[in-house]
């Protein structure tokens, strides 16, 4: 608060220098032409946003201790296959005394969460799993965040796109997802892509709906209104006075997005249209083991691929909350 | 305004006839082995007649021109595969009401339930009604909903004594789908509400009515909540459409003989009238949503402009 | 203002139009539940025996219409309200139906049937039509026969006089009594046959062999069966409630003229779409009467509910077998080109048939007792004999078994492949791909047990198995018959009670426009027979279609007829083009039926019949299945 207020008088300071001391009389009131130097000299102020907002997020230990955990999770799907005593998540085990596969074995010391219904390592495939799952919620997310942040700003903010880019949503929203789902995957084989690909085809306008909304909420405020009064372009309107005030619920949306693009994996698989059982997906571990949650000897198999499921969607919520509480303007003062 | 809703209604009508052409086109272009049961058995002829009978030998704008026609005669066609040479109409008929009945139902109880939660939350931020909140949000939001719905099926109808399938005869048997399906956008109201809450709670004239006075659950309700609820009104109609869409798990594990599997049925089958129909009316559905969100957007909030009257630079 | 009072005006009109959209439908309720039920209760009269079966089903049927559908599931409505002129017991042996008694001409071309007197149709209450007479069997056959109703079943009845020409729009046969399907009087039917065909009976439990009311027909066309209000019924039960996707309701037709062999007075069928996770539920509270155990929880049933558990019957209607495709269209990355070089190669197709263990990649499906169904020739045990001994097990097939799994023999037909197939220019490890359907968990699994034994017997350094994940619908037109694959379980069911029905898939397909072969939609073994494209193979095609020819000119002497089919089959096998593989497992259920006393047959639609069935007051033990099934088995040796 003080700091703030130090800043505040220094500004005014500077202006009041500028503009009383240096000029003569007969010049204060004339029209003064826009000059790009004088605008970036009174917006000037070490007050550094990214600075603050981090400052902000690290006070939330929780949501510190979450990122910690997602960051670990992310790294040790990469480094679990190069650890020692592995099983390659595809190996069907074998049973030395028969040559039969183990089947639906209980975690034990060599198999640390079991085997499924044909012998295969669960350990190995639950990381095998997150890895596929979390490629495709992040790679969505930013796909998402990237395309629909444009549009969406341009679609708030550039009225003469409005009426375009309503009709566009309205179309594309109307159009069933699983239409383009079935086309997507008759043209295109099953696979990581495909899925990504379908989830970003029509999940990027949901996000630029919502930005144009904010900024439709925003954009006639008086600060705006004052910025375009002084001839502020249009891009840096965009950048500066739009943006971070964005970003707290664009970063919300993002952390949202990851887990819900993983759970939409999830409901594809449900509806047949998934990744091909090769691929190890938690879509595809939470599928099948679905099906055994009424075989208590079987349960195993249902409950460490949605244990790490609800870890990384709870981190992200966490997470996206707090960095969103953090990234607000408003809570750095 | 009388101008404005009539003009926004107009423009529906086109958004309706592209998104129509476009789902027409995309159906088109799958493979016509799908239109038979077995293909290899017909013979060519049976093939060629069969796509005749289709109407699938035509050019498309012919194909598109017959069906636009055949749609103002209210002629929405007969189903090819999902149910053979019966009426789109007649399918749909009885189906319609169960699952509008159902989102309805489930939609009221996230209302209900949702905003008092989020408006709780945001009230007492930081503390335990909002960590409890917080957790139950949190559960929701992380437990897949396939895994929960079947939890809560099992073990519910065995406490309520109830059997597992859905029973039109008992209204208990309304229970647990409508509260199944309630749950996410019960997390999902009371989480953005909070949100919203939470970010105007910081906003100078919420500053100024604290050093006015105004009472705490006075200021929560009349001024917060009313400029927090604005955003999400938007949503309200077209989270309707996506709770009915998105009935497919509940009406597949109770047999609830609703639209929620059916547009995914219809599709994997290739059945161009049944898709046709049914896109029709979630378009419809959706489109209208869409134009209703916008009016209480800006009916309930007086700084929302759409027409080009006025701040227009 | 008008702003605030337009708001809320809207406010109160979007309560207004929820509330009425809640009311209206909730005060609907009590009419609509009742409607479907009033029908069909003064109809069941007040036995005391009542006895009904309740279950679920997952998919909906496409149609009720039996004389187009054909696809199995659907033709369960028909095979249980329509009776055909013979049946199957459940031993196997054909028995009049709604004909009393039938003779065959001199030539063999000519058959008379002589129809049960009094036979009625009834409509979906219950209300006597109609008598059943011969004139019904003629007006379905010709609808089977009209292009415009698409009948998917009508390639079944070409053996009929004039009935290729009748279908041909461009043929002058335009006149239906030119077609050989005759009603002589009200009660005498008579089928005019292109060739001799020893087997015609077991085809008339087809179900395009079945009657349809003929006014009817004639008045509803192509709505003929769009529901079930739109059809009649002579079988032993009666669709009386069809709500799709809701549920089918079956009442017994206490006036069928078998009505005594029907014991099961309803048939609640209630459709739920995850009936594989909720009917096991179901069956353990005692909700429904059969419930299928899937693959992947059969274990936790051993182990917890094992006095619940018992097997269907397996049914020789379906065999499986492996092909080696010899005209792979996949992408390129898997090097079709490479594999065309090495599926030519004799000793390689060796190597692959003696180094598959096909038991271990059948435990993906029955892991406990896969040597049930295992089968060496691809026409399955049971589907018929001659002079008492089984198709299969005739003089040619002695010694068919040395051709499977052998791993030292695998070894050397491999060093023999290496070295012939260096010379033609293959590169190693040869690609082979396996396409499934990717919802087909069972077969995904089967696949993976097959490349890890395959791949760690014969070396990665030889063979690279790359499994293929295939769409869900339409699967077989977009992989087998598209050609994308190289090595894969293929199945063909047969027709009807004749070994030349297990040579049509690899039957020849020439078109004569292009002059050349173009590749039957299973292995496309016979391009090679195209003057381009010949090749080692081809003189082992040449010789097998020789001896297949043979084999069909044999109409007189059944035992040399099926000796001959035998003959081309083991040829076939010995040259490892087809590698034999099994009949679909039993699968494991719980249920309160006797399965053995449902009607037995190797094909039609007999096997469908509830007809003969008894629901006991408790689900059948493994030991009361043990019992029921050497009961069988003594009965039908005997």
């Amino acid at each position: 608060m003080a700091l703030y207020r130090k800043k505040a008088e220094k500004l005014q300071d500077s202006i009041n220098e500028s503009i009383l001391k240096r000029m003569p009389d007969s010049e204060a009131f004339s029209f003064a032409g826009f000059d790009e130097q004088e605008v970036e000299r009174s917006g000037y102020s070490n007050y550094s946003y990214w600075r603050s907002t981090l400052h902000m997020f690290l006070k939330n230990k929780v949501a510190v201790f979450l990122t910690l955990i997602v960051f670990l999770i992310l790294l040790f799907t990469f480094i679990q296959p190069y650890l020692p005593n592995q099983i390659d998540p595809f190996l069907v085990n074998n049973d030395p005394k028969t040559g039969l596969p183990f089947r639906n074995v209980k975690p034990n010391d060599v198999f640390w969460l079991g085997t499924n219904s044909i012998g295969q390592d669960l350990w190995a495939n639950l990381w095998s799993g997150t890895r596929t799952s979390l490629f495709i919620g992040i790679s969505v997310a930013c796909i998402e965040a990237f395309v629909g942040i444009v549009v969406g700003v341009l679609w708030g903010y550039v009225r003469k796109l409005d009426f375009l880019l309503t009709e566009l949503y309205n179309v594309m929203d109307n159009i069933p997802t699983t239409i383009v789902l079935i086309l997507v995957s008759y043209i295109l084989k099953p696979g990581i892509y495909t899925i990504i690909l379908a989830l970003c085809l029509q999940g990027w306008i949901g996000m630029a709906l919502f930005i144009r909304n904010q900024i439709i909420i925003i954009r006639d405020r008086e600060y705006n209104l004052a910025s375009r009064c002084l001839g502020t372009r249009t891009y840096k309107i965009i950048q500066k006075n739009l943006i971070p005030y964005l970003i707290s619920v664009i970063m919300l949306r993002m952390a949202l997005t990851i887990p819900a693009a993983i759970g939409s994996e999830v409901f594809i698989t449900y509806i047949g249209l998934g990744l091909p059982a090769t691929i190890p997906s938690l879509g595809n571990l939470i599928n099948v083991g679905r099906q055994l949650m009424m075989s208590p000897d079987l349960r195993y198999q249902l409950i460490y691929p949605t244990i790490i499921l609800s870890i990384v969607t709870v981190s992200f919520y966490v997470i996206g909350n707090a960095f969103s509480d953090a990234a607000d303007p408003k809570n750095h003062i | 305004m009388l101008k404005y809703i009539s003009k926004r209604l107009l423009r529906s009508f086109l958004t309706l006839f592209i998104i129509m052409s476009i789902t027409f086109i995309l159906m088109r272009q799958m493979p016509i082995e799908g239109y038979f049961q077995n293909y290899d058995k017909l013979s060519e002829a049976q093939i060629q007649n069969g796509i005749r009978m289709l109407g699938l030998d035509k050019p498309m704008p012919v194909q598109l021109f017959n069906f636009y026609k055949n749609l103002l005669k209210g002629d929405l066609g007969m189903s090819l595969r999902y149910r053979n040479n019966v009426p789109v109409t007649e399918i749909l008929a009885p189906k319609i009401p169960v699952s509008v009945r159902l989102g309805v139902m489930a939609i009221l109880l996230a209302l209900i339930l949702g905003l008092p939660l989020g408006t709780l939350m945001a009230r007492y931020k930081g503390k335990l009604p909002d960590h409890l909140g917080t957790a139950f949000i949190v559960f929701i939001q992380a437990v897949p909903a396939a895994v929960y719905y079947l939890f809560l099926q099992l073990y519910g109808t065995e406490l309520l004594g109830l059997g597992l399938l859905f029973d039109p005869d008992k209204w208990t048997a309304w229970i647990l789908p409508v509260f199944s399906m309630s749950l996410g956008n019960i997390a999902y109201y009371a989480m953005w509400l909070r949100r919203f809450m939470v970010d105007q709670s910081t906003k100078d004239y919420v500053q100024l009515a604290k050093i006015k006075g105004v009472s705490g659950s006075k200021l929560m309700f009349r001024h917060i909540f009313r400029n927090a609820f604005v955003p999400m009104v938007q949503y309200l109609p077209a989270t309707f459409l996506n709770t009915v869409i998105g009935s497919i798990y509940i009406e597949s594990l109770y047999s609830i003989p609703g639209m929620g599997g059916l547009l995914v049925d219809v599709i994997k089958k290739q059945d161009n009238t049944m898709v046709q129909g049914i896109v029709l009316l979630f378009a419809t559905v959706g489109v209208i949503g869409l134009v209703l969100g916008d009016l209480l957007m800006v009916v309930l909030d007086p700084r929302i402009s759409f027409g080009a009257k006025r701040g227009n630079r | 203002m008008t702003k605030k009072l337009l708001a809320l005006f809207l406010c109160i009109l979007m309560l207004v139009s929820l509330a009425a959209g809640c009311a209206k439908p909730s005060s609907e309720v009590p009419e609509k539940t009742k409607a479907p039920e009033s029908p069909e209760a003064p109809e069941v009269p007040e036995e005391p025996e009542e006895m009904v079966y309740t279950t679920l089903y997952a998919s909906e049927v496409s149609t009720l219409n039996y004389l187009t559908t054909g696809t199995q599931w659907d033709q369960y409505v028909g095979a249980n309200v329509i009776d055909t002129l013979v049946e199957y017991d459940n031993f196997g042996q054909l028995k009049p139906g709604l004909a009393e008694s039938w003779e065959v001409s001199d030539d063999q071309l000519t058959w008379t049937f002589h129809l049960r007197e009094g036979v009625k149709w009834y409509d979906y209450q219950g209300n006597e039509v109609a008598e059943v007479t011969a004139d019904d069997f003629v007006a379905a056959a010709k609808y089977v026969m009209t292009p415009e109703y698409e009948s998917s079943t009508f390639y079944q009845m070409e053996i009929i006089k004039n009935a290729t020409e009748y279908y041909d729009p461009e043929s002058p046969v335009k006149d239906f009594s030119e077609v050989g399907v005759k009603a002589i009087d009200k009660y005498t039917l008579q089928y005019t046959l292109v060739a001799p065909t020893p087997y015609f009976l077991s085809c008339l439990t087809y179900v395009c062999f079945m009657p349809a009311y003929g006014p009817q027909l004639e008045e509803l066309g192509a709505d003929f069966a769009t529901d079930n209000e739109k059809m009649y019924y002579c079988g032993a039960y009666i669709l009386s409630t069809f709500e799709p996707q809701v549920e089918h309701i079956y009442t017994k037709n206490e006036n069928n003229w078998d009505a005594d062999n029907v014991f099961i007075t309803k048939i609640h069928r209630r459709y739920n779409a995850e009936s594989a996770t909720l009917a096991p539920v179901m069956v353990l509270r005692g909700e429904i009467d059969y419930a299928d155990i899937d693959t992947s929880i059969v274990d936790d049933w051993l182990n917890n509910h094992p006095e619940l558990l018992s097997k269907d019957r397996a049914i020789p209607d379906y065999s499986y077998f492996y092909c080696f495709n010899f005209n792979p269209t996949y992408d390129e990355e898997w090097d079709p080109e490479n594999w065309k070089i090495a599926v030519n190669n004799e000793n390689f197709r060796k190597s692959i048939m003696s180094g598959f263990d096909r038991l271990y990649a059948m435990r993906a499906i029955d892991p406990n007792d896969p040597e049930s169904v295992l089968q060496n020739t691809i026409a399955p045990k049971g589907f018929a004999s001659v002079n008492g001994v089984d198709f299969s097990s005739l003089e040619p097939f002695k010694g068919v078994e040395e051709n499977y799994f052998n791993e030292a023999k695998a070894l050397e037909y491999k060093a023999k492949a290496i070295e012939e197939l260096t010379a033609a220019g293959a590169t190693f490890p040869v690609k082979m791909v396996l396409t499934y359907r990717s919802d087909d968990d069972d077969w995904e699994n089967e696949y993976i047990y097959l490349k890890q034994q395959l791949e760690a017997l014969l070396g990665t350094d030889y063979i690279e198995c790359i499994l293929n994940p295939g769409t869900t619908d339409n699967f077989l037109t977009n992989t087998r018959r598209a050609g994308k694959y190289s090595f894969m379980r293929c199945n063909w069911g047969a027709d009807f009670q004749d070994p030349s029905t297990w040579t049509d898939p690899f039957a020849p397909k020439f078109d004569s426009e292009a002059g050349k072969y173009t590749g039957n939609s299973y292995n496309f073994m016979d391009i090679n027979l195209n003057e381009d494209n010949q090749n080692e193979t081809t003189a082992v095609l040449k010789e097998y279609y020789a001896l297949v020819d043979a084999a069909k000119a044999e109409t007189a002497d059944m035992a040399a007829r099926y000796n001959a089919f035998a003959k081309a089959e083991r040829f076939l096998i010995d040259h490892a083009v087809v590698v034999p593989y099994f009949i679909y497992p039993a699968s494991y259920v719980a249920t309160k039926l006797n399965a053995f006393e449902g009607q037995f047959a190797s094909f039609g639609v007999s096997i469908l019949r509830y007809k003969g069935q008894k629901v006991y007051d408790h689900y059948i033990t493994p030991e009361e299945y043990e019992a029921n099934y050497e009961q069988w088995l003594a009965n039908i040796g005997g």
